[in-house]
C-alpha cells in the first residue's frame, strides 16, 4: 500500500511538473524523462544481468518505426498496432538472443552490433515504408476513446511510461528472476550448479528488457511526430551504456543520475566545445571504470550490495 | 565467366582485408581473452594516418606505409598502458577492460572527427588504377597487392606462432596465465606486445582498404563487424582461422551483391546472418583449435 502511495505520489508531481513548463523546457524533460525509462531497462540488461549489448536503442527505433509504420501505413488502430510491435520486438530479441548468448564471452555484443548497423541501413533502404533518410513525418497520434493526448497530456503518458518501467525493473530486480540474472552475471558456472537455466535466464532477460525499450521507442514516436533514421544510429547507443556505466551499473539510481547527467551536459557544454560533447563522454567513461568502477552513486553512498 | 573469376580475385582481396582484422582481434584476444572492439577504430587513426603521411606529406608508399604501421604499433601500446594494464593490475573482471575500450574507441573516433571533420580524405593508389589482364584472369593492382601483403602476414604470423619461442610463449600464456608466468613468460611483456601488434595489424588493414574507399571517421564500426565476424566463422583456436573466416565473408559478400537482388546497402547484413548461422550451427568456428581447448 506504502509504495502504491509513493508511486501516485511521484507520478503526480512529475506530472504536475509538465503542466508548469513552456514549450522548449516540454521537449527537454520529455525526452529526458524517456532517456531515463531506457537507461533503466538497458540498467538491468547490462548492469544486473551483465548482457553487454549494443541494441537496446535499436528496439527503441523499432518500436517507433514499428507503431508509426502500423497506424498510418497498415491503418491498424492503436492498441492493436501496439501489441503488433512488441510481437515484433520479441521474435527479433529471440531471433538474436538464442544463437548469441549459447555461448560464454561476448558473441552478444558482436550480434547486437551488427543488429544495430543492420536497422540503420534498413531504415535508409526502406523505400516509401520507412521514407529512407529522411524517415517517417507528418503523422499524429489517433485519438484514444475520444480523447486527444496533446501537450502537458502526452507529458503524462511518458511519466507513466518512465514510473512504470521503474517500477517493473524493481520488481524484477527484486524477485528470484532479478537474483538469478545477478548470478549469472557474477559467476554463470556457479549460478548453473545451483539449479538455474543460464541460457534461458539470459534469454528472456534480453527479450523483456528489449521489449521495454520498443513500448518507450513507441511512447517516444508521437513525442516529435517524426523518426528518421540519424536518431537511432549507434551514437546514441554507446551514449545509453556509458549512461548506464558512468551513473552506477546495476543500480537504479545511478540508471536515473547516468541519464539526467548525461542527457543534461551537452547543454551545458555546448557553448564551450559545440558538438564534440562524445569526446568528452568517452573519457569521462574511461575514467569512471578506472577510478570508480561503481559510477556516480559510488561516490554518494557506500551500501553493501549494491552496484557491483 | 571472367565475370565471376574477377569477382573471386576481388572478393579474395576483400577477404584479406576482414582476415587482417580477424587477426587483430586474434593477436590480443588469445593471449589476454579481451575482445577489443577498438581494432576498428585503431584502423580509423592509421587511415588518416595514412591521409597524413601519404596524401598531405606525399611520402613514397612503402615509407609512408613502415611509418604508420609502426606509429600504430605505438598507439596500440598506448592504449594497452592506459585502458587495459591499470585494470588487470587491480584485478578487475575481464569485462571492464572491454568497455574501458570501448571508451577509447569513441575516444579515438571523435579525436579523428575533431581533427579532421566529417568528410572523406582520399589517399592514393600505391600503384595507379591500373589492371593486370593474363587470360581468364583480371584484376585491379591493389587487389594483388592486399593479397600479396595479406599472405606474408599470414606466413609471418604462422612462422611466429609456430616456430619461434616468443611465438609459444604467447601460446603459453593463451592456454594458461598462471602456469606460463611460473615458466618466467612475462606476462605484462606479452599483453603489450599483443596490443601492439594489434594496432599494427588493424594499421595494415585500413592502409590496404582505404585507397579503395577514402579514409572517413565512421569507418571503424563496421571493420569492428566485419572482422570480428571472420574470426567467429574462422574460429579463434588457430591464425589459420582468421584467413579462412575472412575469405568466406568477404565471397558470400560480393556473391550476394553481384547475384542477388537487393539493395546494395543491404549486403552489410551479410556478416549478421553468418554469424548467427555460425553461432547456431558451428560454435566453434571451421578450424577447431589443435590440442588443449583455449
Amino acid at each position: 500500500m506504502k509504495t502504491v502511495v509513493q508511486a501516485a505520489l511521484v507520478i503526480v508531481v512529475l506530472s504536475a511538473i509538465g503542466f508548469l513548463l513552456g514549450p522548449w523546457q516540454t521537449d527537454i524533460y520529455r525526452k529526458l524523462l524517456l532517456w531515463i525509462a531506457l537507461a533503466l531497462s538497458y540498467n538491468f540488461l547490462f548492469g544486473v544481468a551483465g548482457q553487454v549489448a549494443f541494441s537496446h536503442f535499436t528496439f527503441y527505433g523499432i518500436g517507433a518505426y514499428a507503431i508509426v509504420i502500423l497506424v498510418t501505413q497498415v491503418g491498424m488502430p492503436l492498441p492493436l498496432a501496439a501489441l503488433a510491435g512488441v510481437a515484433l520486438c520479441v521474435v527479433l530479441a529471440l531471433a538474436v538472443a538464442i544463437p548469441a548468448t549459447r555461448l560464454d564471452g561476448f558473441y552478444l555484443a558482436l550480434a547486437t552490433l551488427a543488429l544495430a548497423q543492420l536497422f540503420i541501413v534498413f531504415l535508409n533502404e526502406g523505400g516509401a515504408v520507412t521514407g529512407g533518410t529522411g524517415g517517417l513525418a507528418s503523422y499524429r497520434l489517433p485519438d484514444i476513446a475520444g480523447v486527444t493526448l496533446s501537450g502537458p497530456r502526452y507529458t503524462v503518458v511518458i511519466v507513466l511510461l518512465t514510473t512504470l518501467t521503474w517500477g517493473v525493473i524493481s520488481r524484477l530486480d527484486r524477485s528470484w528472476f532479478g537474483r538469478a540474472c545477478r548470478a549469472i552475471r557474477d559467476n554463470p558456472q556457479a549460478a548453473a550448479a545451483m539449479g538455474i537455466d543460464v541460457a534461458r535466464t539470459r534469454v528472456i532477460a534480453f527479450t523483456l528488457t528489449s521489449v521495454l525499450a520498443g513500448i518507450a521507442g513507441m511512447v517516444y514516436a508521437f513525442v516529435d511526430n517524426t523518426v528518421n533514421p540519424p536518431i537511432f544510429g549507434l551514437e546514441n547507443a554507446f551514449l545509453l551504456l556509458f549512461m548506464v556505466i558512468i551513473g552506477g551499473s546495476g543500480s537504479q539510481f545511478g540508471a536515473v543520475i547516468g541519464a539526467t547527467v548525461l542527457y543534461l551536459l551537452p547543454f551545458v557544454l555546448a557553448p564551450l566545445i559545440g558538438h564534440h560533447h562524445a569526446l568528452v563522454f568517452g573519457v569521462v567513461m574511461l575514467a569512471v571504470i578506472l577510478v570508480q568502477p561503481r559510477g556516480l552513486v559510488g561516490l554518494v553512498k557506500s551500501r553493501p550490495g549494491a552496484g557491483q | 565467366m571472367q565475370d565471376l573469376i574477377e569477382i573471386l580475385i576481388s572478393a579474395t582481396a576483400g577477404g584479406c582485408i576482414y582476415a587482417l582484422l580477424a587477426l587483430a582481434y586474434l593477436v590480443v584476444l588469445r593471449p589476454t581473452g579481451v575482445i577489443n572492439f577498438a581494432v576498428g577504430d585503431w584502423g580509423t587513426v592509421a587511415a588518416f594516418g595514412g591521409f597524413l603521411a601519404l596524401s598531405e606529406a606525399a611520402l613514397p608508399w612503402p615509407v609512408g606505409m613502415a611509418v604508420v604501421v609502426i606509429a600504430a604499433a605505438g598507439l596500440g601500446w598506448l592504449t594497452e598502458r592506459i585502458a587495459v594494464r591499470p585494470l588487470v593490475e587491480r584485478g578487475a573482471p575481464v569485462l571492464a577492460p572491454i568497455l574501458a575500450l570501448l571508451g577509447m574507441l569513441v575516444i579515438f573516433r571523435e579525436a579523428v572527427s575533431l581533427g579532421f571533420g566529417p568528410d572523406p580524405r582520399p589517399i592514393p593508389q600505391p600503384f595507379g588504377y591500373g589492371r593486370i589482364e593474363w587470360g581468364l584472369l583480371a584484376a585491379s593492382y591493389q587487389s594483388v597487392f592486399i593479397i600479396a601483403v595479406t599472405s606474408a602476414v599470414f606466413v609471418g604470423a604462422w612462422y611466429f606462432f609456430e616456430r619461434t619461442l616468443a611465438g609459444r610463449s604467447f601460446e603459453a600464456v593463451a592456454l594458461d596465465r598462471r602456469a606460463a608466468a611460473l615458466m618466467g613468460i612475462n606476462l605484462a611483456r606479452v599483453t603489450s606486445c599483443a596490443f601492439a601488434a594489434g594496432s599494427a595489424l588493424a594499421a595494415l588493414a585500413a592502409l590496404l582498404l582505404v585507397p579503395n574507399t577514402s579514409a572517413h571517421y565512421l569507418m571503424g564500426i563496421p571493420l569492428a563487424i566485419q572482422g570480428f565476424t571472420a574470426l567467429v566463422i574462422g574460429g579463434v583456436g588457430r591464425t589459420e582461422g582468421a584467413l579462412v573466416g575472412g575469405l568466406i565473408l568477404a565471397l558470400v559478400e560480393q556473391l550476394t551483391m553481384r547475384y542477388v537482388p537487393i539493395a546494395p546497402g543491404l549486403v552489410q547484413g551479410v556478416p549478421l546472418l553468418l554469424l548467427i548461422v555460425f553461432l547456431l550451427v558451428r560454435p566453434t568456428g571451421l578450424l577447431a583449435a589443435r590440442g588443449g581447448s583455449a
